[in-house]
């Protein structure tokens, strides 16, 4: 049973894992690019080392090194976090091979979940529905797709047969502007995952994102957590989520709950993953694909099953029995997470990057805040924009919210533009509030700048406050121009210090 | 010193007095107002009533970020307002305007051509950086004049892309 756990991630996940293994009495090993030499996660694991420059394929996803610096630091086991080599199942087959334990599904579940076309073929014959669309008829050129495009029906989705986190997805929504967004989709699948393969999915509309959370061991036991809402998205990113869902009603979560376990099942599941549902608003529920990894969301479905997700992983990956069976896990309140990213929510969500001058994360009951960033920490271009997670608590979805709007208030971040007022304006909305939002919303129904009773009475306090800060400053430039005064002429003054210096 | 701040189509004369007076369309207050830690975060007290704002103040308009509402403001002093009543307020939409690179990125692809016409709003570069491909758009209408980049170029933070006319 192995000791030491090397941490092939970098960022809030990192940290995260090395809080469990810590927790655990497990020591630790970071890997980290010459970016990341004064990140937290290098500082408080027990050992680190260098993988190389920035660029990701230089560092993080390069396997071998990782590996070769396991084995060199008597790692018994990796934990691959979420991202880069996660869901590689060579890179997973390259771990055992090496005689360490590769925290995570098999290869095998991972190749099978990874193709989404072999995904949707497998669980579909094991009895789950899947969206209608192309994905198990293999690569089909454009011309195909072009024929078969009526018969699914629009609007529809390009996906990239490799693809993930929105990267080369494309929505069509005729016949003609669909050549043109086909070429597109395959560019940007072949820039992102070396495999230009797209397939078509019938786009549902007003369907939510209903994800479910798996535990499986290595003793035949497979339970779900819960769901989690996932809806709120742009363009495919998730940027909220929510556990429970506050569409799902007991006997939903039950049946849904069933299929997910099905589904992981079906491909001879182990450790961690999740299985993402679409559904409408009849209530018929599509699977989508499944997560074999760790999710960004995770830490919601802790705080409502007291479950440390993490913990748990570790456990299974040594080969013991899971902690819980589907009766132990009750969902106890409300937790929503938000995403907070250096993006300018004012301009398009574009990243910023900068050096943090000064972060101030919220605290106080319910709060909780997984990040790897300190004040002084440069964001940089290399890797994503996702700089924390505010995860709040609530005893009720009401109260959640409530929290949630203190807490994104307290919460300074200085330096770069972060999402933080976008999250503002998410929990003031009505129809997040209702509960009344699904994939679309963040896209269709959604102004940063939403006319409100607030805004007004505000409208002068910013007027003051610039006008203010105006008049600093104009003073401020006026005392750097004004000359030096003294009492006596300064060519006096220069004559009587030159005289003094003889 | 009296100033006029415009802002969401509203505008304010407001001057400031010594001893933190603040008289704002002839409506006095009491405002004590203090930068926290040298940061460009701002605490107002006004009557006691408590404000706290990020203040970006380096380019006009002045972006202020209060309660998760970020507000433009335009602030002149009574001179500035005068002279640009007098040239009849009518802001420059000619002139050159250089896109700059927003951040570090790759150039993925450029859907426009030296000596198009672009429309307000419409893409002219497709920049990746953070794993994201960001489009920049173009802030008015106008000619691309000049192509600095081709795709495939890696290109440095305020690197100028293209000129537009």
């Amino acid at each position: 049973m192995f000791k030491k756990v090397l941490i092939a991630n970098r960022g809030e996940i990192a940290v995260r894992i090395l809080r469990a293994c810590k927790e655990l009495g497990l020591q630790t090993v970071a890997v980290y690019s010459e970016a990341d030499r004064a990140a937290v996660h290098v500082r408080q694991c027990d050992e680190a080392y260098l993988l190389g420059p920035p660029p990701a394929r230089d560092s993080y996803l390069r396997g071998d090194k990782i590996i070769e610096i396991a084995k060199k630091s008597g790692a018994g086991a990796i934990h691959p976090g979420y991202g880069f080599l996660a869901e590689r199942d060579d890179f997973a087959q390259a771990v055992i091979d090496a005689g360490l334990v590769f925290i995570g599904p098999r290869p095998s579940a991972i190749a099978a979940m990874g193709d989404k076309g072999v995904a949707r073929a497998t669980v579909a014959s094991a009895g789950v529905p899947v969206v209608p669309g192309t994905e198990a008829e293999g690569n089909l050129s454009d011309e195909q797709l072009l024929a078969l495009a009526p018969d699914i029906g629009f609007p529809l989705l390009i996906k990239a047969t490799a693809g993930g986190g929105g990267k080369g997805m494309r929505e069509v929504r005729s016949l003609e502007e669909m050549p043109g967004l086909l070429q597109a989709a395959r560019r940007e699948a072949e820039a992102s995952f070396g495999n230009g393969n797209v397939y078509l999915e019938k786009l549902l509309l007003n369907a939510r994102h209903i994800e479910f959370q798996i535990l499986a061991d290595d003793h035949g036991n497979v339970i779900h957590l819960g769901e989690r809402e996932c809806s709120l998205q742009r363009r495919h990113q998730k940027l909220l989520e929510e556990a429970p869902s506050p569409f799902m009603n007991e006997e939903l979560r039950e049946r849904m709950g069933q299929v997910a376990c099905k589904a992981a099942r079906a491909v001879d599941y182990l450790n961690a993953g999740t299985i993402e549902f679409l559904v409408d608003k009849d209530e018929n529920y599509y699977f989508l694909e499944m997560n074999t990894r760790l999710q960004v969301e995770h830490p919601v479905t802790e705080l409502v099953t007291g479950v440390d997700i993490v913990k748990e992983q570790i456990r299974i990956a040594r080969g013991r029995k899971m902690r819980y069976s589907q009766e132990d896990i009750r969902l106890n309140g409300w937790a929503i997470e938000c995403r907070i990213n250096a993006e300018d929510p004012y301009s398009n969500f574009m990243p910023s990057i900068g050096v943090l001058n000064s972060v101030i994360p919220p605290t106080g009951p319910g709060v909780r805040v997984d990040t790897g960033v300190f004040a002084g920490l440069e964001i940089t271009p290399y890797y994503d924009s996702l700089i924390s997670k505010l995860i709040c608590w609530g005893e009720t979805r009401g109260e959640a919210i409530l929290r949630m709007r203190r807490a994104l208030e307290e919460y300074r971040i200085l330096g770069v533009k972060t999402n933080i007022p976008f999250h503002q304006r998410i929990m003031d909305s009505h129809r997040f509030i209702a509960g009344q939002f699904d994939t679309r919303f963040v896209e269709e129904r959604f102004a940063m700048h939403e006319a409100n009773a607030e805004r007004e009475q505000l409208t002068t306090i910013a007027a003051i406050m610039a006008t203010l800060v105006a008049h600093r400053e104009s003073q401020q430039a006026a005392e750097i121009i004004r000359p030096a005064t003294r009492d006596t002429s300064n060519w006096k003054w220069v004559g009587r210090w030159e005289r003094m210096q003889r | 010193m009296k100033y006029i701040a415009t802002t969401e189509d509203q505008t304010f004369t407001i001057e400031i007095r010594p001893n933190n007076q603040v008289v704002v369309n002839d409506e006095s207050f009491a405002a004590d107002f203090q930068s926290v830690a040298g940061q460009p975060i701002y605490s107002l007290l006004l009557d006691g009533q408590s404000y706290e704002a990020l203040i970006y103040s380096r380019e006009s308009p002045i972006q202020v970020l209060l309660r998760g509402q970020l507000f433009d403001v335009i602030v002149e002093d009574e001179r500035q307002a005068r002279l640009r009543q007098s040239t009849g307020g009518v802001q420059a939409q000619s002139g050159e305007y250089h896109l700059k690179a927003p951040m570090p990125g790759l150039i993925v692809s450029i859907p426009v051509t030296e000596g198009q016409d672009v429309e307000k709003g419409g893409n002219l570069i497709i920049l990746e950086s953070m794993k994201m491909q960001n489009e920049l758009k173009a802030p008015r209408a106008g000619r691309i004049s000049r192509l600095r980049v081709k795709p495939g170029d890696s290109v440095d933070q305020n690197q100028v892309l293209l000129t537009l006319i």
